[in-house]
């Protein structure tokens, strides 16, 4: 009975990616509370699931009853758990924010616009859950053509953002592709629990290392790791506003959660320490990414770019701490990787509210914010300190945990990078700050803009998130010791 | 280096396809010509896959009687082609949708040149 729910979980947003298209037939304003209604079934159900696999170990689903290494299994454990619930609790989130500030000009579209964020959402559970690495490339697809439909349901400027992401986006599944390819050509096997018995034999092989390198350059540029994020920023900012906050959130997270997963539980945290150089090499690009894409926010004018940025980089921070080799660095990561999806969901709905209602997506127009409700104001204050990194935020603990990590092993340039990327931070939410809460006599101030109604949906959202950055943060050592208990990899 | 190259025909293809697919991508500014690389590009991969999968003088995998003893050798390993058809699927829904979005662009802009939309964009 258990097993099924691993399944479960992905079976719901796809039923409802099916059905959207035929009950919106008929009835177009059923979409939106039926996919609401599934992904709070969905969320249910990753909690449950979760507190069984603290219970009683991790939950296998066979599709079709084949055994392991010939059929396709899909693994629940701690690690994909804990990001199934990230998951969907934050699509469910973005899905409630995004009622009021839907695109409207879609008319009768709004059927697929619910249809395509359903399959987005069944693709990355699909990637999260199965453990075979054709079957991730399939889902890695799946999402990606769903999030290029979603960034170009707009038209617009978003076409053309959309089109660069597709290219950019294929060449890296391609890659993906071609590196899974050299690993069934040297071991003759998808799954991941029997490559990471069959690799060892096979670690001074080149086919094996070409592999290696092609799936991680692929997954590099689909979770956007610098120099290969280019297609992020545009396709971010240029998406509509509604869909924002979901794609910044959630699909970065996936693909740096499949490298996570094949660094660590098929190559074998203890493997790649001792004959490749494999997880030095994440750690610098980590590093790297890290501390340039918190510059590039900095120079950045538009709310949402400059968000978008902020994102790029702490993909970099996430994988860095993941990578510093020791236990603590690798909860700090994950713990990082949860608030940091809860942080770029709320900053999208911060930068998508502002547009909506208010027209202001510029650094300069930003004081005609001053017309809107303290609900606004405050998660944008609280974000910040996430952002930056000030108690008691979650952002705060992710990074305090992954510093002492690198202090534990002498990594000092991961440190360097750490506060590098804080002052940065400091440096691109001071200036949004003053804009909106300081400067004065700026032309056409807000001060005679009338006060806009921030819709209840928003209010909502907004403010569960708030509280989840604020709970992540005061009980940060729980969530950390359940880290600790469940999702590290063996050997690490 | 070279008899490496000629016994291997088909991983030299490979190579060609990919790096001219990608060539193309990367240099023509018209939308099609690069959905045109990015296509090259996704067929080489499969190429490749199909050529892992070959196997001379071996049969289809398909059991006729259990009587006789089987010899995993002479039969030839499915699993490649089905991959490759897994992924033929994938690429041409890839194609489909970024077919429909150069479409979308030629409405919107009326043109498939990326410099003369770049330039209507402004």
């Amino acid at each position: 009975m258990t097993g099924n729910l691993a399944f479960l979980l992905f079976l719901i947003p796809f039923t409802i990616a099916i059905a959207t298209p035929m009950v919106g037939l008929r009835y177009c304003r059923l979409c939106r509370p039926l996919t609401v209604a599934g992904l709070g079934l969905m969320c249910v159900i990753s909690l449950v699931s979760y507190r069984q696999v603290l219970l009683s170990g991790p939950i296998e689903y066979q599709l079709s009853g084949w055994p392991a290494p010939y059929g396709i299994l899909w693994v629940l454990d701690g690690l994909s758990g804990l990001l199934m619930i990230a998951l969907s609790g934050i699509g469910l989130i973005a899905l409630v924010f995004s009622g009021p500030v839907e695109p409207r000009h879609l008319g009768a579209r709004i059927v697929p616009y619910y249809t395509l964020i359903s399959m987005l959402i069944s693709a990355l559970t699909g990637i999260t859950l199965s453990a075979d690495l054709f079957n991730v490339f399939v889902f890695l697809e799946v999402g990606a053509l769903c999030s290029y439909g979603l960034v170009g349901i707009g038209g617009g400027r978003a076409l053309i953002s959309a089109f660069r992401y597709l290219i950019l986006g294929t060449i890296g599944a391609s890659i993906y592709l071609l590196g899974v390819g050299y690993l069934y050509a040297a071991t003759g096997t998808l799954n991941m629990q029997d490559l990471a018995l069959r690799l060892p034999e096979a670690y001074d092989s080149k086919t094996v290392l070409i592999g290696l390198t092609f799936l991680f350059i692929g997954l590099a540029i689909k979770m956007a790791l610098v120099p290969m994020h280019g297609w992020l920023p545009d396709a971010y900012t240029h998406a509509p506003d509604a869909v924002s906050p979901l794609l910044a959130s959630l699909v970065t997270k996936v693909a740096l959660y499949t490298v996570i997963r094949i660094t660590f539980w098929v190559l074998g945290a203890g493997a790649v320490l001792e004959n490749i150089p494999m997880l030095l090499l994440l750690n610098v690009g980590g590093i790297l990414a890290t501390v340039v894409g918190a510059f590039l926010a900095l120079t950045q004018r538009d709310l949402k770019r400059m968000f978008a940025y902020g994102g790029i980089s702490h993909v970099g921070l996430i994988l860095m701490g993941v990578t510093l080799g020791n236990e603590r660095g690798f909860a700090g990561g994950l713990f990082y990787l949860v608030n940091d999806a809860v942080m770029q969901a709320s900053l999208f709905f911060v930068a998508g509210t502002a547009l909506a209602l208010s027209r202001a997506s510029d650094l300069d127009q930003l004081p005609r914010l001053r017309g809107q409700t303290a609900w606004l104001h405050a998660t944008l204050i609280v974000m910040a300190m996430s952002m930056i990194g000030i108690p008691p935020t979650g952002g705060f603990f992710g990074k305090w945990y992954i510093v002492l990590a690198a202090i534990e092993v002498g990594n000092w340039a991961a440190v360097a990078a750490v506060l590098a990327a804080t002052l940065l931070t400091m440096g691109y939410f001071v200036r949004i700050i003053e804009k909106l809460l300081l400067e004065r006599g700026t032309g056409a101030a807000g001060s005679d803009l009338a006060p806009v109604e921030t819709p209840l949906a928003i209010r909502m959202s907004m403010g569960v998130l708030t509280a989840t950055i604020l709970a992540l943060g005061i009980f940060s050592d729980k969530v950390m010791t359940m880290i600790l208990g469940s999702a590290i990899p063996s050997g690490l | 280096m070279l008899e490496a190259l000629y016994s291997r025909p088909n991983f030299v293809t490979f190579i060609i396809l990919f790096l001219w697919g990608f060539y193309i991508m990367v240099t023509h500014h018209n939308l099609i010509k690069k959905l045109i690389g990015m296509y090259l590009v996704q067929t080489s991969v499969l190429l490749f896959f199909v050529t892992t999968g070959a196997k001379t003088g071996s049969t289809v995998p398909i059991l006729l009687s259990t009587a006789t003893e089987i010899d995993p050798a002479t039969y030839a390993n499915p699993l490649p082609h089905v991959l490759v058809l897994t992924a033929i699927v994938v690429s041409v829904a890839t194609l489909g949708v970024s077919l429909a979005l150069t479409l979308a662009i030629y409405r919107q802009y009326g043109s498939l040149e990326e410099d003369e939309i770049l330039g209507r964009m402004e």
